[in-house]
Protein backbone atom coordinates (compact mmCIF):
# COMPACT_ATOMS: atom_id res chain seq x y z
CA UNK A 1 0.00 0.00 0.00
CA UNK A 2 1.10 3.54 -0.70
CA UNK A 3 -0.29 6.93 0.20
CA UNK A 4 -1.26 8.94 -2.84
CA UNK A 5 0.47 11.97 -1.32
CA UNK A 6 3.83 10.16 -1.37
CA UNK A 7 3.39 9.39 -5.06
CA UNK A 8 2.33 12.94 -5.93
CA UNK A 9 5.47 14.28 -4.27
CA UNK A 10 7.76 12.50 -6.73
CA UNK A 11 5.78 13.04 -9.95
CA UNK A 12 5.40 16.83 -9.72
CA UNK A 13 1.70 16.15 -9.33
CA UNK A 14 -1.00 18.83 -9.27
CA UNK A 15 -4.17 17.99 -7.33
CA UNK A 16 -7.20 19.35 -9.23
CA UNK A 17 -9.58 18.27 -6.46
CA UNK A 18 -8.21 20.11 -3.40
CA UNK A 19 -11.24 19.08 -1.36
CA UNK A 20 -9.90 15.52 -1.48
CA UNK A 21 -6.76 14.96 0.62
CA UNK A 22 -4.22 12.63 -1.06
CA UNK A 23 -2.85 11.91 2.42
CA UNK A 24 -6.04 9.94 3.07
CA UNK A 25 -5.98 7.87 -0.11
CA UNK A 26 -4.27 4.47 -0.03
CA UNK A 27 -3.23 2.99 -3.36
CA UNK A 28 -3.06 -0.80 -3.54
CA UNK A 29 -2.01 -0.98 -7.16
CA UNK A 30 -2.42 0.75 -10.48
CA UNK A 31 -3.89 0.30 -13.94
CA UNK A 32 -2.53 1.96 -17.05
CA UNK A 33 -4.99 2.17 -19.92
CA UNK A 34 -6.59 4.56 -22.41
CA UNK A 35 -9.65 2.52 -23.29
CA UNK A 36 -12.70 2.83 -21.08
CA UNK A 37 -14.10 -0.59 -21.85
CA UNK A 38 -10.85 -2.23 -20.84
CA UNK A 39 -10.66 -0.30 -17.56
CA UNK A 40 -14.24 -1.25 -16.78
CA UNK A 41 -13.45 -4.88 -17.34
CA UNK A 42 -10.00 -5.17 -15.77
CA UNK A 43 -9.18 -2.42 -13.27
CA UNK A 44 -9.67 -3.20 -9.59
CA UNK A 45 -10.96 -1.25 -6.63
CA UNK A 46 -8.21 0.68 -4.88
CA UNK A 47 -6.00 1.02 -7.94
CA UNK A 48 -4.78 4.36 -9.21
CA UNK A 49 -5.50 4.87 -12.91
CA UNK A 50 -2.84 6.40 -15.16
CA UNK A 51 -4.25 7.72 -18.43
CA UNK A 52 -4.07 10.47 -21.04
CA UNK A 53 -7.87 10.65 -21.30
CA UNK A 54 -9.31 13.62 -19.45
CA UNK A 55 -12.97 13.62 -20.46
CA UNK A 56 -16.00 13.21 -18.24
CA UNK A 57 -16.44 9.49 -18.89
CA UNK A 58 -13.21 8.73 -17.05
CA UNK A 59 -14.79 9.88 -13.78
CA UNK A 60 -17.85 7.68 -14.37
CA UNK A 61 -15.65 4.66 -15.02
CA UNK A 62 -13.50 5.41 -11.97
CA UNK A 63 -16.61 5.62 -9.79
CA UNK A 64 -17.98 2.40 -11.20
CA UNK A 65 -14.72 0.51 -10.72
CA UNK A 66 -13.78 1.85 -7.28
CA UNK A 67 -10.70 3.70 -8.53
CA UNK A 68 -9.90 6.40 -5.94
CA UNK A 69 -7.53 8.50 -8.07
CA UNK A 70 -6.89 9.27 -11.73
CA UNK A 71 -3.40 10.39 -12.74
CA UNK A 72 -3.37 12.34 -16.01
CA UNK A 73 -0.08 11.97 -17.84
CA UNK A 74 1.74 14.46 -20.08
CA UNK A 75 0.36 17.47 -18.29
CA UNK A 76 -3.22 16.77 -19.39
CA UNK A 77 -5.63 18.75 -17.24
CA UNK A 78 -9.34 18.05 -16.82
CA UNK A 79 -11.99 20.71 -17.54
CA UNK A 80 -14.03 22.25 -14.74
CA UNK A 81 -17.07 20.01 -15.40
CA UNK A 82 -14.89 16.94 -14.98
CA UNK A 83 -13.34 18.31 -11.78
CA UNK A 84 -16.77 19.04 -10.35
CA UNK A 85 -18.05 15.56 -11.07
CA UNK A 86 -14.93 14.03 -9.55
CA UNK A 87 -15.30 16.14 -6.43
CA UNK A 88 -18.91 14.98 -6.09
CA UNK A 89 -17.91 11.36 -6.52
CA UNK A 90 -14.87 11.59 -4.24
CA UNK A 91 -12.33 10.79 -6.96
CA UNK A 92 -8.96 12.54 -6.69
CA UNK A 93 -7.79 14.01 -10.03
CA UNK A 94 -4.07 14.63 -10.46
CA UNK A 95 -1.97 15.89 -13.36
CA UNK A 96 1.72 15.25 -13.87
CA UNK A 97 4.01 16.52 -16.64
CA UNK A 98 5.58 13.04 -16.88
CA UNK A 99 4.70 10.59 -19.62
CA UNK A 100 2.69 7.42 -18.97
CA UNK A 101 5.71 5.12 -19.05
CA UNK A 102 7.58 7.14 -16.44
CA UNK A 103 4.53 7.51 -14.21
CA UNK A 104 3.88 3.77 -14.33
CA UNK A 105 7.54 2.91 -13.74
CA UNK A 106 7.81 5.17 -10.73
CA UNK A 107 4.56 3.88 -9.20
CA UNK A 108 5.47 0.26 -9.86
CA UNK A 109 8.80 0.78 -8.09
CA UNK A 110 7.23 2.48 -5.10
CA UNK A 111 4.48 -0.13 -4.71
CA UNK A 112 6.88 -3.06 -4.88
CA UNK A 113 9.34 -1.65 -2.38
CA UNK A 114 6.66 -1.39 0.24
CA UNK A 115 5.60 -4.86 1.26
CA UNK B 1 -36.73 9.89 -23.19
CA UNK B 2 -40.33 9.12 -24.02
CA UNK B 3 -41.09 8.42 -27.68
CA UNK B 4 -43.98 10.92 -27.72
CA UNK B 5 -41.85 13.65 -26.18
CA UNK B 6 -39.03 12.99 -28.61
CA UNK B 7 -41.32 13.06 -31.62
CA UNK B 8 -43.11 16.22 -30.44
CA UNK B 9 -39.79 17.94 -29.81
CA UNK B 10 -38.49 16.92 -33.24
CA UNK B 11 -41.59 18.30 -34.93
CA UNK B 12 -41.33 21.55 -33.02
CA UNK B 13 -37.74 21.87 -34.27
CA UNK B 14 -38.98 21.58 -37.84
CA UNK B 15 -37.54 18.11 -38.29
CA UNK B 16 -39.52 15.88 -40.64
CA UNK B 17 -37.20 12.85 -40.77
CA UNK B 18 -35.44 11.36 -37.77
CA UNK B 19 -33.60 8.27 -36.63
CA UNK B 20 -32.66 7.06 -33.18
CA UNK B 21 -29.22 5.53 -32.72
CA UNK B 22 -29.11 4.05 -29.24
CA UNK B 23 -25.78 2.77 -28.04
CA UNK B 24 -25.39 -0.82 -29.20
CA UNK B 25 -29.14 -1.46 -29.37
CA UNK B 26 -32.10 -1.20 -31.73
CA UNK B 27 -34.56 -2.56 -29.18
CA UNK B 28 -36.42 0.72 -28.79
CA UNK B 29 -36.79 1.48 -32.49
CA UNK B 30 -40.28 -0.08 -32.76
CA UNK B 31 -41.62 2.25 -30.06
CA UNK B 32 -40.16 5.33 -31.73
CA UNK B 33 -41.24 4.16 -35.19
CA UNK B 34 -44.81 3.89 -33.93
CA UNK B 35 -44.74 7.27 -32.22
CA UNK B 36 -43.24 8.90 -35.31
CA UNK B 37 -45.81 7.30 -37.61
CA UNK B 38 -48.64 8.53 -35.39
CA UNK B 39 -47.26 12.06 -35.61
CA UNK B 40 -46.63 11.97 -39.35
CA UNK B 41 -42.85 12.11 -38.95
CA UNK B 42 -40.60 9.90 -41.11
CA UNK B 43 -38.48 7.49 -39.10
CA UNK B 44 -35.43 5.35 -39.80
CA UNK B 45 -34.09 2.51 -37.65
CA UNK B 46 -30.57 3.16 -36.42
CA UNK B 47 -27.92 2.17 -33.92
CA UNK B 48 -24.60 3.52 -32.71
CA UNK B 49 -22.16 0.63 -32.60
CA UNK B 50 -19.26 0.90 -30.14
CA UNK B 51 -16.41 -1.07 -31.70
CA UNK B 52 -13.51 -2.68 -29.88
CA UNK B 53 -11.31 0.29 -30.85
CA UNK B 54 -13.98 2.43 -29.09
CA UNK B 55 -15.03 4.02 -32.38
CA UNK B 56 -18.69 5.00 -32.68
CA UNK B 57 -20.29 3.85 -35.90
CA UNK B 58 -23.81 4.84 -36.88
CA UNK B 59 -25.71 2.24 -38.87
CA UNK B 60 -29.06 2.96 -40.54
CA UNK B 61 -31.54 0.45 -41.97
CA UNK B 62 -34.51 0.62 -44.33
CA UNK B 63 -35.55 -2.93 -43.42
CA UNK B 64 -36.67 -3.33 -39.78
CA UNK B 65 -36.37 -7.12 -40.03
CA UNK B 66 -32.75 -6.88 -41.14
CA UNK B 67 -32.13 -4.26 -38.47
CA UNK B 68 -33.46 -6.56 -35.77
CA UNK B 69 -31.35 -9.45 -37.02
CA UNK B 70 -28.28 -7.21 -36.91
CA UNK B 71 -29.26 -6.06 -33.43
CA UNK B 72 -29.25 -9.65 -32.19
CA UNK B 73 -25.77 -10.27 -33.62
CA UNK B 74 -24.53 -7.01 -32.12
CA UNK B 75 -25.90 -7.81 -28.68
CA UNK B 76 -24.22 -11.20 -28.77
CA UNK B 77 -20.93 -9.47 -29.60
CA UNK B 78 -20.96 -7.15 -26.58
CA UNK B 79 -18.49 -7.69 -23.75
CA UNK B 80 -20.23 -9.86 -21.15
CA UNK B 81 -20.36 -7.22 -18.44
CA UNK B 82 -23.65 -6.68 -16.67
CA UNK B 83 -25.26 -3.27 -16.49
CA UNK B 84 -25.01 -1.31 -13.25
CA UNK B 85 -28.32 0.59 -12.97
CA UNK B 86 -26.93 2.83 -10.24
CA UNK B 87 -24.52 4.33 -12.75
CA UNK B 88 -26.13 3.90 -16.11
CA UNK B 89 -29.81 3.67 -15.28
CA UNK B 90 -32.07 0.80 -16.16
CA UNK B 91 -31.72 -0.29 -19.76
CA UNK B 92 -35.40 -0.48 -20.50
CA UNK B 93 -37.13 -1.56 -23.65
CA UNK B 94 -40.41 0.32 -23.99
CA UNK B 95 -43.43 0.53 -26.25
CA UNK B 96 -44.76 3.82 -27.63
CA UNK B 97 -46.83 4.32 -24.47
CA UNK B 98 -43.72 3.97 -22.31
CA UNK B 99 -44.80 0.60 -20.93
CA UNK B 100 -41.71 -1.37 -20.03
CA UNK B 101 -41.47 -4.49 -22.14
CA UNK B 102 -38.18 -5.71 -20.71
CA UNK B 103 -34.64 -4.87 -19.65
CA UNK B 104 -31.31 -5.46 -21.37
CA UNK B 105 -28.97 -7.17 -18.90
CA UNK B 106 -25.62 -6.59 -20.64
CA UNK B 107 -24.07 -3.13 -20.23
CA UNK B 108 -24.85 -1.37 -23.50
CA UNK B 109 -22.39 1.41 -22.80
CA UNK B 110 -19.52 -1.04 -23.12
CA UNK B 111 -17.92 -2.12 -26.36
CA UNK B 112 -18.47 -4.90 -28.83
CA UNK B 113 -15.68 -7.38 -29.48
CA UNK B 114 -16.06 -6.46 -33.16
CA UNK B 115 -13.37 -4.20 -34.53
CA UNK B 116 -14.36 -1.55 -37.07
CA UNK B 117 -13.87 -3.77 -40.11
CA UNK B 118 -15.90 -6.58 -38.60
CA UNK B 119 -18.67 -4.22 -37.47
CA UNK B 120 -18.91 -2.66 -40.93
CA UNK B 121 -18.90 -6.09 -42.58
CA UNK B 122 -21.69 -7.31 -40.33
CA UNK B 123 -23.72 -4.14 -40.76
CA UNK B 124 -23.41 -4.04 -44.55
CA UNK B 125 -24.11 -7.77 -44.68
CA UNK B 126 -27.48 -6.97 -43.08
CA UNK B 127 -28.14 -4.12 -45.50
CA UNK B 128 -27.09 -1.40 -43.06
CA UNK B 129 -25.63 1.96 -44.14
CA UNK B 130 -22.56 2.90 -42.12
CA UNK B 131 -21.62 6.42 -41.06
CA UNK B 132 -18.70 7.00 -38.66
CA UNK B 133 -20.21 9.08 -35.85
CA UNK B 134 -19.12 12.60 -34.76
CA UNK B 135 -15.75 12.35 -36.52
CA UNK B 136 -14.80 15.83 -35.29
CA UNK B 137 -15.33 14.95 -31.62
CA UNK B 138 -12.54 14.26 -29.15
CA UNK B 139 -13.95 10.98 -27.93
CA UNK B 140 -15.04 7.86 -29.77
CA UNK B 141 -14.38 9.31 -33.20
CA UNK B 142 -12.86 7.32 -36.06
CA UNK B 143 -9.98 9.78 -36.47
CA UNK B 144 -9.58 10.35 -32.74
CA UNK B 145 -9.29 6.68 -31.85
CA UNK B 146 -7.10 5.58 -34.77
CA UNK B 147 -5.15 8.79 -35.28
CA UNK B 148 -5.77 8.64 -39.03
CA UNK B 149 -8.40 7.89 -41.66
CA UNK B 150 -8.03 4.19 -42.49
CA UNK B 151 -7.88 3.09 -46.14
CA UNK B 152 -10.38 0.34 -45.33
CA UNK B 153 -13.27 0.21 -44.69
CA UNK B 154 -14.38 3.06 -46.92
CA UNK B 155 -17.25 5.36 -46.13
CA UNK B 156 -19.28 7.77 -48.27
CA UNK B 157 -20.71 9.77 -45.37
CA UNK B 158 -19.22 11.01 -42.10
CA UNK B 159 -20.97 12.25 -38.97
CA UNK B 160 -20.45 15.75 -37.62
CA UNK B 161 -21.26 17.09 -34.14
CA UNK B 162 -24.12 19.54 -33.78
CA UNK B 163 -22.07 22.69 -33.38
CA UNK B 164 -19.00 21.83 -35.43
CA UNK B 165 -17.42 24.43 -37.68
CA UNK B 166 -16.81 22.17 -40.66
CA UNK B 167 -14.40 24.48 -42.45
CA UNK B 168 -12.29 24.89 -39.35
CA UNK B 169 -12.26 21.14 -38.80
CA UNK B 170 -11.27 20.44 -42.42
CA UNK B 171 -8.34 22.81 -42.13
CA UNK B 172 -6.86 20.49 -39.57
CA UNK B 173 -7.84 17.39 -41.53
CA UNK B 174 -7.11 17.85 -45.26
CA UNK B 175 -7.48 14.09 -45.75
CA UNK B 176 -11.24 14.56 -45.28
CA UNK B 177 -11.64 17.22 -47.96
CA UNK B 178 -14.35 16.44 -50.47
CA UNK B 179 -16.17 13.98 -48.18
CA UNK B 180 -19.89 14.13 -47.46
CA UNK B 181 -21.16 15.03 -44.00
CA UNK B 182 -24.20 14.41 -41.84
CA UNK B 183 -24.71 16.82 -38.96
CA UNK B 184 -26.60 15.24 -36.04
CA UNK B 185 -27.66 16.31 -32.58
CA UNK B 186 -26.39 13.14 -30.86
CA UNK B 187 -29.01 14.12 -28.31
CA UNK B 188 -28.89 12.20 -25.05
CA UNK B 189 -31.43 14.56 -23.48
CA UNK B 190 -34.66 15.97 -24.83
CA UNK B 191 -33.42 19.55 -24.79
CA UNK B 192 -30.54 18.67 -27.12
CA UNK B 193 -32.83 17.33 -29.85
CA UNK B 194 -32.64 19.55 -32.87
CA UNK B 195 -29.33 21.10 -31.76
CA UNK B 196 -27.87 19.78 -34.97
CA UNK B 197 -29.53 18.61 -38.14
CA UNK B 198 -28.99 18.31 -41.88
CA UNK B 199 -31.06 19.21 -44.91
CA UNK B 200 -31.28 16.22 -47.17
CA UNK B 201 -32.50 16.84 -50.69
CA UNK B 202 -33.70 13.49 -51.95
CA UNK B 203 -36.67 11.71 -53.45
CA UNK B 204 -37.84 10.39 -50.08
CA UNK B 205 -36.88 9.62 -46.46
CA UNK B 206 -35.05 6.34 -47.01
CA UNK B 207 -31.55 5.10 -46.38
CA UNK B 208 -31.26 4.27 -50.06
CA UNK B 209 -31.91 7.93 -50.84
CA UNK B 210 -29.51 9.04 -48.10
CA UNK B 211 -26.80 6.93 -49.71
CA UNK B 212 -27.43 8.55 -53.09
CA UNK B 213 -27.46 11.99 -51.53
CA UNK B 214 -24.11 11.28 -49.88
CA UNK B 215 -22.68 10.61 -53.34
CA UNK B 216 -24.43 13.62 -54.83
CA UNK B 217 -26.18 11.41 -57.39
CA UNK B 218 -28.99 12.69 -59.59
CA UNK B 219 -29.27 16.12 -57.94
CA UNK B 220 -29.56 14.72 -54.45
CA UNK B 221 -27.44 16.33 -51.76
CA UNK B 222 -26.91 16.77 -48.02
CA UNK B 223 -26.50 20.28 -46.65
CA UNK B 224 -24.89 20.79 -43.27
Amino acid sequence: MLKLSEYLAVIDGTNHTPGIDPENIEISGAYVCDMLSDVMGSAREGQAWITIMKHLNTVAVASLTGIPAIIFAKGNSPEETVVQKAAEDGICLVSSPLDTFSLAGILYGMLNQIV
Amino acid sequence: MSPRAVVDRAKSCGIDWMAITDHNSLANCPAYAAAAAAAGLSFTWGVEVHTSEEIHLLVYFDDPGAAQAFGKELYASLLPIGNDPEFFGDQVIIDENENILGMEPKALMNSSVWDLSTAVGEARGHGGYCVPAHVDACVNSLIGQLGFLPAEPQFDLFGLTAKADLNEFLQGHPELAGKSWLRCSDAHYLADLGSGSSRILAAGPSVGELAKAALGLAERKILV
